[in-house]
């Protein structure tokens, strides 16, 4: 066979591996029978089987004990205490798949969906929310874009990108100050798709308006790189004296250990949305590697005593720490059950504009009570600064939601 | 080297006649002078000397991973005519076989070896015998659709295994040592010597033995091969066997360098297609060469192009090769 078949032969199989996906069928009937009576239905997308089964388990596990705990107190009580319950829709990860597994919730009966982890995910099931007139709550769901369309029906409850990596650039400026060591020059090591150039740009211009310098900028493709050794090297030979790094789980490991074995000289290791710098597991993984790193995310908030509860509860249950992700869907399962609560109806639309009013306690860290924004945006959700100390990830910053001081150094220079 | 070189090719290549070929030295030539000139032109870019050496360092290490993994893809499709879409499906297997080896017993990372080539190459002998055997006479998109399908089902199986969950196997005593200013980190010098070692041994075996004669031979001309008493079928899942027990060898090698997840072999698919195709199909010692090419170029894309993705200048090289030199850089084209 010649190079030229053999290519032939892999682009037919790369065109029907896309073809494969296909589009989902698109249901317009929105109103669906049977929400008037039985239990309230909450619908939950998240990808439980896939690439990302295990955060997805976590999220459909952290709805479903919301609807317990509502449950346990008695139900829906403007509605004499009808019960809620929790249906589910696997979107394996997929667009296509969330958008299809969207409308069959809705067709169920659900009044409200919460969901979904992945942006390009959330993105589809808006619009099938949108055009059926039932609120969408985003649990996880990191891009911008959702939230400028206009939408009326789609709210978020985690921080979006540019208010963590607003965020980021502050701490990084109030941090650093405090230690005595202003920073002048950081570095960025980002994976290349939106997430993580989204996270670079929106943290450049938070930081060039502290006076701040950004640069340079190296990314990379999360999904085929297999070592960051002549990325940190770059780091090393621009002088910069922070490195803030945008990826993945396992890229993100994979920076750890260039930067260990590298050593540029840093004064800290600065995670900006970063997807491992904050998991207990990365802990665990990279060892000393990774010890004193800090992350600005969202996060469950560590200094709740409610929050320490459920968390605790979970461990007993599944045998597993809770995560952030979990956390947060518990919080989109309690805004739409309050909003049913406060409109005393099951109808979406009355639904939609309790959510709209809505002023929810969370128990991942907030500024104050869960409120929407016109454009959905939560007005309250704020980014927390963590860091590695003692092989425990802990919030250190702002002192409000502090568990621990923020030790701005890093390993290899003490 | 030269005639060991073109004679290492396995499977002749049918391609349109060239106007000229300036030999294997010739070849070796340009690509050395490009490669020079791109360095120099990093250099440039760059304005660092060590950015651009750590670079070369790091590329040709990790080259010698993707020529490791390569290497059993190009027997597989040298002799066998197999595009074997498994191929990286097989290496998470065995990367999964090591890290379970890991834990369950503290072993040494590397002692895994003894384990995952054998385990591999059983595997690789009862896919052979049991999907692709039956297939012998049946069009390519049969055996590739059967690869991409038992891929599909090893990527999945894992993951019902094991779970999602990212998983790392450490070496315990892992080291880096300076190397002119770039850093060498141990694990990946293991991997790399470890590649070098391995072609050589498959070189040998395919050069100095007596199965690797047969395999040759059937790999020339399966017909006439079984004229003079050559167990075709038999030689086949042999085959089938060594490439996956590679796939074996590699995953235990790089099992500390990367991090374990049921897709792993995604990431590498794509890149040993490119470096088997690069190489000249089916020439063993052409992949582990163009495992370094790849690898280094990769890591130039990046001071070039500012770190967008590396695999843009590898498909960049892919198709200079497939216009200028469909048959590989060692590939030999019927005459």
């Amino acid at each position: 066979m010649s190079a030229r078949k053999l290519i032939a032969t892999l682009g037919a199989c790369a065109l029907l591996a896309t073809g494969c996906g296909g589009s989902a069928p698109m249901g317009a009937a929105g109103a669906a029978a049977g929400r008037d009576e039985g239990p309230v239905k909450i619908g939950a997308l998240h990808p439980v089987s896939g690439s990302n089964a295990v955060d997805g388990q976590q999220m459909r596990r952290g709805a479903q004990m919301a609807v317990d705990a509502i449950n346990a107190a008695g139900g829906i009580k403007s509605l004499g205490g009808r019960k809620v319950e929790l249906v589910t829709g696997d979107t394996q990860g997929k667009a296509d798949i969330g958008q299809s597994e969207a409308q069959r919730l809705i067709s169920a009966g659900a009044v409200g969906l919460v969901g979904t982890y992945q942006s390009a995910v959330s993105t589809n099931v808006a619009v099938v929310a949108e055009r059926n007139r039932v609120p969408f709550v985003a649990d996880v769901t990191a891009s911008d874009a959702i939230y400028a369309h206009g939408y009326k029906y789609v709210f978020r409850v985690q921080p979006g990108s540019k208010v963590i990596a607003t965020a980021a650039a502050q701490y990084l400026q109030q941090v650093s100050q405090q230690a005595g060591k202003p920073v002048k020059k950081v570095a960025f090591l980002h994976e290349q798709s939106d997430f993580g150039s989204g996270a670079a740009d929106a943290f450049t211009q938070a930081a060039r308006q502290l006076g701040i310098e950004v640069g340079p900028n190296i990314s990379y493709d999360a999904a085929s790189v297999s070592d960051l050794t002549a990325q940190v090297t770059q780091v090393k030979a621009s002088g910069a004296d922070v490195l803030a790094v945008a990826g993945y789980y396992r890229d993100s490991l994979l920076a750890a250990k260039a930067i260990a074995s590298v050593k540029p000289d840093l004064n800290a290791v600065w995670g900006v949305s970063n997807g491992a710098f904050d998991q207990p597991k990365f802990v665990t993984d990279a060892g000393d590697l990774g010890a004193l790193y800090f992350s600005t995310n969202y996060h469950y908030d560590a200094t709740n005593p409610q929050t320490a509860a459920l968390r605790e509860q979970y461990q007993r249950t599944y045998g597993d720490p809770m995560r952030t992700g979990a956390v947060l869907s518990y919080d989109a399962v309690q805004v739409i059950a309050q909003a049913v609560e406060k409109a005393a109806s099951t109808d979406p639309k009355l639904v939609r504009d309790a959510i709209a009013a809505a002023q929810v306690a969370p128990l991942t860290v907030g500024a104050g009570p869960i409120q929407f924004a016109p454009n959905g945006d939560n007005r309250n959700a704020m980014a927390v600064l963590m860091q590695i100390q003692d092989g425990q990830v802990k919030q250190v910053y702002p002192p409000e939601k502090a568990e621990s001081r923020p030790e701005y150094q890093v390993t290899w220079r003490p | 080297m030269s005639e060991t070189a073109q004679r290492a090719a396995l499977a002749p290549e049918v391609s349109p006649p060239q106007k000229k070929d300036r030999g294997f030295l010739g070849r070796a030539g340009v690509v050395g002078g490009v490669l020079v000139v791109a360095i120099v032109v990093a250099l440039l870019q760059s304005g660092s000397g060590l950015v651009v050496w750590q670079s070369v360092v790091t590329g040709l290490l990790t080259g010698g991973l993707y020529g490791l993994i390569a290497m059993g893809l190009t027997l597989i499709f040298g002799v066998l005519d197999i595009v074997n879409f498994a191929h990286g499906a097989l290496l998470a297997v065995a990367m999964f076989i090591s890290f379970g080896m890991v834990q369950a017993t503290g072993m040494h990372p590397y002692l895994s070896l003894v384990i995952a080539i054998p385990v591999l190459f059983l595997i690789g002998a009862a896919v052979h015998r049991g999907l692709l055997s039956g297939t012998g006479g049946s069009s390519l998109e049969n055996q590739l659709l059967i690869t991409l399908g038992l891929s599909l089902l090893l990527e999945n199986g894992l993951l019902m295994l094991f779970g999602a969950e990212p998983k790392t196997i450490a070496l315990p005593s892992d080291f880096q040592f300076p190397l002119l200013g770039a850093v060498v980190a141990g694990s990946r010098l293991y991997a790399f010597l470890g590649a070098i070692l391995l072609g050589a041994l498959l070189y040998w075996l395919l050069r100095r033995t007596r199965l690797g004669t047969a395999i040759r031979a059937v790999a020339a001309h399966g017909p006439g091969a079984e004229l003079v008493g050559i167990n075709v079928r038999r030689i086949h899942t042999l085959t089938f066997a060594i490439g996956t027990a590679c796939a074996g060898a590699a995953a235990a090698l790089a099992g500390p360098l990367v991090t374990v997840t049921p897709t792993l072999g995604e990431q590498f698919n794509i890149t040993a297609f490119v470096v088997v195709v690069l190489g000249g199909m089916g020439n063993v010692v052409g992949a582990l060469v163009g495992g370094l090419l790849i690898g280094l170029v990769e890591q130039l894309t990046t001071i070039y192009l500012g770190g967008q993705s590396s695999l843009l200048g590898v498909f960049v090289v892919f198709i200079l090769v497939l216009f200028l030199r469909p048959q590989g850089l060692f590939g030999r084209r019927s005459a």
